[in-house]
């Protein structure tokens, strides 16, 4: 059981303010007044009140009498019958002047006339000029008691208004009557004892000061609603998906793969003939490879090598035929935009830093020509690489596949099947059994063909392998449509999980 | 890839064997490289993944190969080719324009509806596939009833004769063909650039066909009913072109045609179908290096003749059909799939290797964990973009953008140069939630210099509220520099993007690094954004060079 002396010592300032009112008030209205609280401040403490059982809060519609549109202008201005009367004080005016001095429309001239008339309090002479009577004055020193209506407080309640003159104020558009939430508070049992205890009227104090810290004072600390809402801040952090493709690339770095890089904008060379992709190979047509506008070509092909690879496209290698055509020399330096992550793997291949034996990865933005929905994206990643050694075969392939199956999707239920790439012989596919999606094609892979290593300077085996983790990103980030991988939403960014 | 859709009944009847489908579909992921994609009403849809089988893509092909498979058959297929008096003329004036042809004839049998679907999907699929959309390569099959033989392949002037092509009422000109029929205007690039166009065209002056456009109305509408086949193919590829025979002759053999071969009389005479006869030598050790089993030496033949090969001693001999063999490892790899890839068991790798990540990999991460530092929440866009994104909205011109050709759709057809446009983009998607928005991308950018594209890393920093300005974009700026313990100055930069006064050039290490600034209140407008914003842009490839 909490002891009132800790209820007390958790109330907030409103709180203290609000409970001394509601043993005299019930309407917010009234409990402003005598609190010096603003309405959403009253409001604020007869609901931290109510969830701390001190008071019961009730809402009920009421009819209110509020400004409206003119009523709020007369109130900085004055009532256009009150400025009617105050310009004529110095003496007879004619329409116009009256206007101007008085600052009147003619719509509030015409409104005023036929009031000030009723109540004799001018007179209009011939030629339309208009002097202020005796009761007129008069009027004028005893005052008008709508003015200082319109100067009040508002809203209202309907009966503090007299019947005839909010008719009249309503019909002129100064006044208008609305419906309004009333909220009203009465005091609990425990609410009225705390309310009427002297302990409240001890100070309470909010924040602690480096002041208080130095004097000692510090010892009335209000304890805080651990539970209340707070504003929002946003803090800093990586893109969900980004973040994904961080932890693949740590879990093959772990494993023993170096990483490798290749350039976006690519040249056929190195992103098809060096693979041994024939140059009129189905995959290499107009509608799958996005071909750059300008300039079109690559001027630092390595000579020798495209030499190697021209031969091995034409004549074949020691052991293989080739393909048997006419290599076109102009089509090799064509530039394209990345269409497959292997692009990469010749340049390695090729480079003096080789490692053998080695084992390699790259994580690569790819390119294809596609119509883009909820399954296609233009730009899409791609994970792959190679591992070269001594005597390496397709069992090792197999056991590479098993491994990855268990790190990328947490499964040692595989199936190995034969598949097809252009560069690979064997090749194989891999499905995994994700413990969620299940079945699922998780990887491609084989050993490059000898007319593709060869040329390159290479002549031990190199296993090919390319892991697809697209559904499995999707899966984890709870995504539907694979354009949200890279989403613009900076809600859906902000309330990611991480 | 290829997909095909044959009768499952036809199938097993060729098959010579009963089979769930079920059993099928597994066959075919085991042994094909291949996925049965669907099956209603009898018929069956398989989806290869090799481009280079044709012989598969087909009834006849799958059956063939699954006999193998099975046990059904063993060895090389079967076929008898008869000699008749059939005979094409070359004449030498298409060598420079389509020089290669091959042709047989098939008699027999009658052509049912469903025979006709099976030859015109295999012919479709080789004509678009295999030979790309037939430059390389295109088939025609006639009913040879009405055809005088010898037949003459020659070019003739495109408006020189005239013919009633296949859908059409009234004699056209080939140059009208290529105008006017729906195949000519398809295919007509295929001969567009040549004076004279190649035509088959029989002793009576009756056109078979304009290659590879259309086939005459008279003598190429093959029928239902039909008795005897004329098998054509013509190409610049003289391999694809005796593959295609070959493949239509063994498939039509197994139908139970009679197949005749006919005499191309060209600089040389010769018959088609030709036999290829490509051997190849496969040892016990070639299969165990490439794929780490052992096997004894009948083990092997045994799964080389499983696999339709014919072997004799350790000499192999690839069938007619297949023109995939360049190397022997392709027979390996059948081997091994013959064995079974189910039964292979992997082993673990055994050398040891340190893994690491790129360099560049590792700065990057460095910078955007200091940017994540600085509140700023990632982002990770498309790197296709468009030159409205790129320049337009930004106000600028002339910045190295690198358009693509053949861009599908304008959102996606330029690759961004910089990254700050990207991240102006995602504040316009933005601004109906909360600020401040603090947002930054690191990615790669691609800038074209004259003749020359530089690939780059980048990283861009924009912050958005009512209160942003350049203090606070250079206060960021000092606080990433401070961390690299580098120096850097500004200098001003005329440029549309930023406020005049407002924008500055980053430099450090003497070159230039970066720009930083308050968004011009145009480019705001442009973005349709209502409050202020600044950018921060860095060259992170040239701040790495600085630092190592």
């Amino acid at each position: 059981m909490v002891s009132m002396e800790d209820v007390i010592a958790g109330l907030h300032r409103l709180e203290r303010a609000v409970l001394p009112a509601l043993l005299k008030h019930s309407s917010v209205y009234d409990i402003g007044s005598a609190a010096g609280l603003k309405e959403v401040e009253v409001l604020r403490g007869i609901r931290w009140l109510r969830d701390k059982k001190l008071a019961d809060v009730k809402e009920a519609e009421v009819d209110f009498v509020e400004l409206d549109e003119l009523g709020r202008a007369y109130a900085r201005e004055g009532l256009p019958e009150v400025r009617f009367l105050e310009a004529l004080k110095a003496g007879k005016l004619g329409l116009d002047s009256l206007m101007q001095k008085a600052k009147l429309s003619r719509d509030e001239v015409n409104a005023s006339i036929g009031l000030l008339k009723r109540n004799g309090w001018i007179s209009i002479n011939k030629g339309l000029v208009f002097e202020i009577t005796v009761q007129g004055r008069d009027k004028l020193s005893k005052g008008f008691d709508e003015y200082h209506l319109l100067r009040g407080r508002f809203p209202l309640k309907v009966e503090d208004v007299a019947a005839a003159s909010l008719d009249n104020l309503v019909s002129r558009r100064i006044l208008r009557i609305s419906k309004k939430k009333l909220v009203t508070a009465a005091l609990t049992a425990l609410g009225r004892k705390i309310a009427s205890s002297s302990a409240l009227k001890e100070d309470a104090v909010d924040r602690l000061t480096p002041e208080m810290i130095k004097s000692g004072s510090w010892s009335k600390l209000r304890s805080y609603n651990l539970e209340a809402p707070v504003p929002k801040v946003f803090l800093g952090k990586k893109q969900p998906y980004r973040r994904f493709l961080e932890e693949v690339r740590s879990r093959l770095v772990a494993l023993g793969f170096r990483e490798m890089s290749g350039p976006v904008v690519e040249s056929e060379f190195w992103n098809m003939d060096a693979l041994f992709m024939p140059q009129f190979h189905s995959a290499r047509d107009i509608h799958d490879v996005y071909y750059v506008k300008e300039p079109k070509f690559a001027d630092n092909l390595p000579k020798k090598i495209v030499e190697n690879v021209r031969r091995a496209h034409e004549r074949g290698i020691p052991g293989s035929r080739g393909w048997r055509y006419k290599f076109d020399y102009k089509k090799t330096a064509r530039l394209v935009l990345r269409s497959q992550d292997t692009s990469i793997s010749p340049r390695t291949l090729s480079s003096e830093d080789l490692q053998i034996p080695g084992k390699y990865f790259q994580i690569a933005r790819c390119f294809r020509y596609d119509v883009i929905d909820a399954t296609h994206n233009a730009d899409f990643d791609q994970i792959g690489g190679f591992v070269v050694g001594e005597q390496l075969n397709l069992r090792h392939l197999f056991g590479l596949l098993r491994l990855f199956a268990r790190e990328f999707c947490g499964t040692d239920e595989v199936k190995v099947v034969p598949s097809y790439f252009p560069f690979t012989e064997p090749s194989a596919a891999l499905y995994a059994k994700h413990p969620a999606l299940g079945w699922i094609e998780l990887a491609g892979a084989g050993i490059f063909r000898p007319e593709m290593t060869v040329p390159l300077g290479v002549d031990k085996p190199v296993i090919a392998w390319g892991i697809g983790l697209g559904r499995v990103a999707m899966f984890k980030l709870g995504l539907k449509d694979i354009r949200q991988l890279y989403s613009h939403d900076l809600e859906y960014l902000r309330a990611a999980k991480v | 890839m290829p997909n095909i859709s044959f009768s499952f009944r036809d199938f097993q009847q060729l098959l010579g064997k009963k089979l769930s489908i079920g059993e099928f579909k597994d066959l075919v992921a085991l042994y094909a490289k291949g996925e049965v994609e669907g099956f209603e009403n009898d018929e069956v849809k398989v989806a290869l993944d090799d481009t280079n089988m044709p012989y598969l893509w087909c009834a006849e092909g799958m059956a063939r190969f699954f006999r193998g498979v099975l046990g059904k058959e063993k060895g090389l297929a079967e076929i008898k080719v008869g000699r008749g008096n059939y005979e094409i003329v070359v004449d030498k004036s298409v060598k420079a324009i389509r020089p290669h042809i091959a042709a047989f004839v098939a008699e027999g049998r009658e052509i049912d509806e469903y025979l006709l679907k099976q030859l015109i999907q295999l012919q479709d699929k080789m004509d678009e596939g295999y030979g790309r959309k037939r430059k390389h390569l295109s088939i025609g099959v006639y009913s040879h009833r009405n055809i005088a033989f010898p037949v003459r392949y020659t070019a003739v002037d495109p408006k020189g004769i005239s013919f009633v092509p296949l859908e059409m009422a009234q004699k056209l000109t080939p140059a009208q063909i290529l105008k006017m029929h729906p195949k000519g205007r398809q295919y007509g690039w295929i001969l567009g650039s040549f004076s004279r166009y190649p035509l088959l065209i029989d002793s009576r002056r009756e056109v078979l066909s304009l290659v590879p456009i259309t086939n005459s109305d008279f003598t190429g509408k093959l029928r239902v009913g039909d008795k005897e086949l004329l098998f054509e193919a013509t190409g610049i590829d003289s391999e694809a072109v005796n593959l295609a025979a070959n493949i239509f002759a063994q498939n039509l053999f197994e139908r139970g045609f009679k197949i005749t071969a006919v005499k191309i009389k060209d600089s040389k005479s010769f018959t088609t179908p030709v036999d290829f006869n490509e051997k190849m030598r496969i040892s016990r050790e070639d299969v165990e290096s490439r794929i780490g089993i052992k096997l004894s030496a009948s083990r092997l033949r045994q799964l080389l003749e499983k696999a339709r090969y014919g072997v004799s001693g350790n000499i192999v001999t690839v069938p007619n059909y297949r023109a995939d063999i360049l190397h022997k490892f392709d027979i390996v790899e059948d081997v091994a799939i013959m064995y079974g890839f189910d039964r292979i068991e992997g082993i673990p790798l055994t050398s040891y290797t340190a893994g690491s990540p790129a360099g560049m990999s590792v700065f990057v991460d460095k910078i955007r964990e200091i940017v994540c530092g600085l509140g700023f929440q990632e982002i990770l866009s498309p790197v296709l973009s468009s030159r409205k994104v790129l320049e337009g909205n930004m106000g600028i011109s002339g910045s190295g953008v690198v358009e693509i050709d053949n861009f599908m759709s304008e959102t996606f057809s330029a690759v961004r140069n910089w990254l700050s446009p990207i991240l102006m983009e995602v504040l316009s998607k933005n601004k109906h939630n909360d600020f401040p928005q603090k947002i930054f991308e690191q990615g790669t950018v691609n800038i074209r210099k004259g003749n020359v594209i530089e690939d780059k890393e980048h990283i861009a920093l924009a912050s958005s509220h009512t209160n942003s300005g350049f203090t606070e974009a250079k206060q960021y700026l000092d606080a990433l520099f401070s961390s690299l313990n580098l120096r850097y100055s500004i200098q001003p930069h005329d440029s549309a993007v930023f406020i005049k006064g407002r924008g500055g050039r980053v430099k450090a290490g003497g070159v230039d690094i970066g720009i930083i600034g308050e968004v011009s209140p145009e480019v705001l407008l442009n973005w349709g954004l209502e409050l202020p914003a600044v950018l921060l842009e860095l060259d992170l490839t040239a701040l790495n060079n600085i630092i190592s």
